[in-house]
């Protein structure tokens, strides 16, 4: 097969389209929440406006609160169901499965008017349902981080070799577990947690506030503010995600057990 | 049955959290303002009207969006799979995570920022002789949000088309050369069919998403594009007088329905994908 010198113009109008795309509309809201007062000049006005607004950081510290708590109910719920489901209960693993994509199915919208139809009163006056709602949204995401995990490691023999020195379950799975399958546990809860940061849709249609609801509203009073803190968030999350991804990965130094 | 024990938890969980709210919806659709049991409040969407009018600008949304992150993502994972490896591989991988999951408040201020009447990109572009506010483009109209959706839509397929593209096997190239194939016969008579089922069902995906996506829209077009979920929304929050309290219910109920269906469709499609890799 003869070798057409298509590398070039492929990688170039792959790289045309991408800065199209993605770096113009980057660059323009950039240089826009610099803007100064007026419009003229560049200041960090717009970034010191929005720290000095009422409910910046109640709002903020609201959203990570409930996004810690989401990402460890998840791994409470989800770790010892994944570890169970590879190990004894594999017929039960096309349901679960099921059940995990559900959420990417239904419509948040529609889960949220639900949860308005559905959830008890004692639940609906308390901001902490959202934090369930978080941990089913994840759960897509959860489901392939752990189980991908999982099937890279010799699970029988951990387990075995774990229970036949005398350790219990919940010590099985703390100390001998949770370590092999460190990868899959810290993205599990880094997606968990990303997700419930910057969740709107549920949020706002249960009336509360959390720091992306607070952005819209502030952003209506003061536009040049809520663009200068979506920049910062986007830029923080791509800074952040990648430098997860050049980590090295631990998983690679670990011992083989042949099942 | 017993033996499902630990998996109660994450049954009592998905039951109470996900199936419940669902059925709630669904049943409480088909109750009329006094608690009678009605089929009325789906009448609005299926005879023409606003409601049946948001149904349709939605799945046009969907369909143009998925159709644009399909071709161009299909296009940017195979330039991937091909050129990008290593660290900078890792890297865009990272990017395209962010970027199809940035559907939310920031994107629709970002987008503002840059396209806006007195957006930077907007004031660029005049200054170089395209006024793009001439005609009857806004970006809180149909096409600035087909824009912003591109945004996540493209990154997206990037991220669910890669794998697809990078399990076609070199041994399949050397097969076609060995029976005399060009590069153009290799692709139109291995390579494209291979990937029409992964590629199907990515769209499929798309489209899902672009039709449930409630936050970009709701922030950008505070309701100039009638799109089904920000009707809900308005629903809702009790803007929108309307004689029937549950139709909410029946609108949330229909894109359970639509989703149903394309997720069928993008199931069918990864059975299909999934004949060639085993």
């Amino acid at each position: 097969m003869k070798k057409f010198p298509l590398k070039w113009p492929l990688v170039g109008s792959a790289a045309f389209f991408a800065s199209l795309m993605f770096i113009v509309p980057l660059y323009g809201a950039t240089v826009y929440s610099f803007k100064g007062n007026g419009g003229k000049g560049h200041s960090w006005a717009n970034y010191q406006w929005l720290i000095h607004q009422d409910g910046f950081y109640p709002a903020l510290f609201t959203s990570l609160k409930l996004a810690v708590l989401a990402a460890a109910l998840n791994l409470v719920l989800m770790v010892p169901t994944m570890v169970f489901l590879n190990l004894k209960g594999k017929r039960y693993k096309s349901l679960v499965d099921f059940l995990c994509i559900l959420p990417l199915i239904i419509p948040v919208v529609s889960l949220a008017i639900g949860a308005q139809v559905a959830m008890p009163k004692f639940l609906q006056n308390t901001q902490y349902e959202l934090v369930f709602f978080f941990v089913i949204i994840a759960l897509p995401y959860t489901y392939r981080a752990l189980d991908t995990s999982l099937q890279t490691v010799a699970l029988k023999t951990l387990v075995e070799a774990s229970r036949s020195l005398g350790a219990s379950w919940a010590s099985t799975i703390i100390r001998v577990i949770v370590p092999a399958i460190r990868s899959g546990i810290t993205g599990a809860l880094f997606l968990t947690f990303a997700l419930s940061i910057g969740e709107y849709t549920i949020t706002s249609l249960l009336h509360w506030e959390t720091f992306p609801t607070w952005t819209v509203v502030a952003g209506q009073q003061n536009i040049l503010g809520a663009i200068a803190i979506s920049v910062f968030s986007f830029v923080g999350a791509i800074a952040l995600l990648s430098i997860i991804a050049l980590l090295p990965k631990r998983n690679a130094e670990r011992v083989e057990v042949e099942e | 049955m017993t033996d499902a024990l630990p998996l109660l938890p994450f049954f009592l969980f998905t039951g109470f959290f996900l199936i419940w709210p669902v059925v709630a919806v669904t049943l409480r659709s088909f109750k009329g303002n006094s608690n009678e049991w009605t089929l009325a409040n789906y009448r609005p969407i299926l005879h023409s009207g606003p409601y049946a009018h948001a149904f349709f600008v939605s799945l046009k949304l969907s369909l143009v969006t998925g159709v644009i992150g399909a071709l161009l993502g299909a296009f940017f994972a195979y330039v991937i799979v091909k050129y990008a490896h290593g660290k900078f591989g890792a890297v865009i991988d990272s990017i395209s995570a962010v970027f199809a999951n940035s559907g939310g408040v920031p994107l629709a201020f970002m987008f503002v920022a840059a396209f806006g009447t007195e957006g930077i990109v907007t004031k660029i572009l005049k200054d170089l002789g395209w006024d793009i506010y001439a005609g009857h483009f806004t970006i809180f109209s149909f096409t600035g949000v087909v824009m912003v959706y591109s945004f996540f839509q493209v990154p997206l397929m990037v991220l669910v088309f890669k794998p697809a593209i990078a399990g076609l096997r070199q041994e399949w190239v050397e097969a076609s050369i060995n029976l005399g194939a060009n590069p153009f016969t290799y692709w139109r008579r291995v390579g494209i069919p291979i990937l029409v089922p992964s590629f199907v069902g990515a769209f499929f995906l798309l489209f899902a998403g672009g039709f449930s996506a409630y936050a970009t829209a709701r922030a950008l077009t505070v309701g100039t594009v009638p799109l089904v979920p920000i009707i809900i929304g308005t629903l809702v929050d009790g803007n929108v007088v309307s004689d029937q309290t549950n139709l909410g219910d029946a609108l949330a109920v229909g894109m359970i329905v639509v989703a149903t269906i394309v997720m069928a469709g993008y199931i069918w499609a990864q059975r299909q994908a999934a004949k060639w890799r085993s």
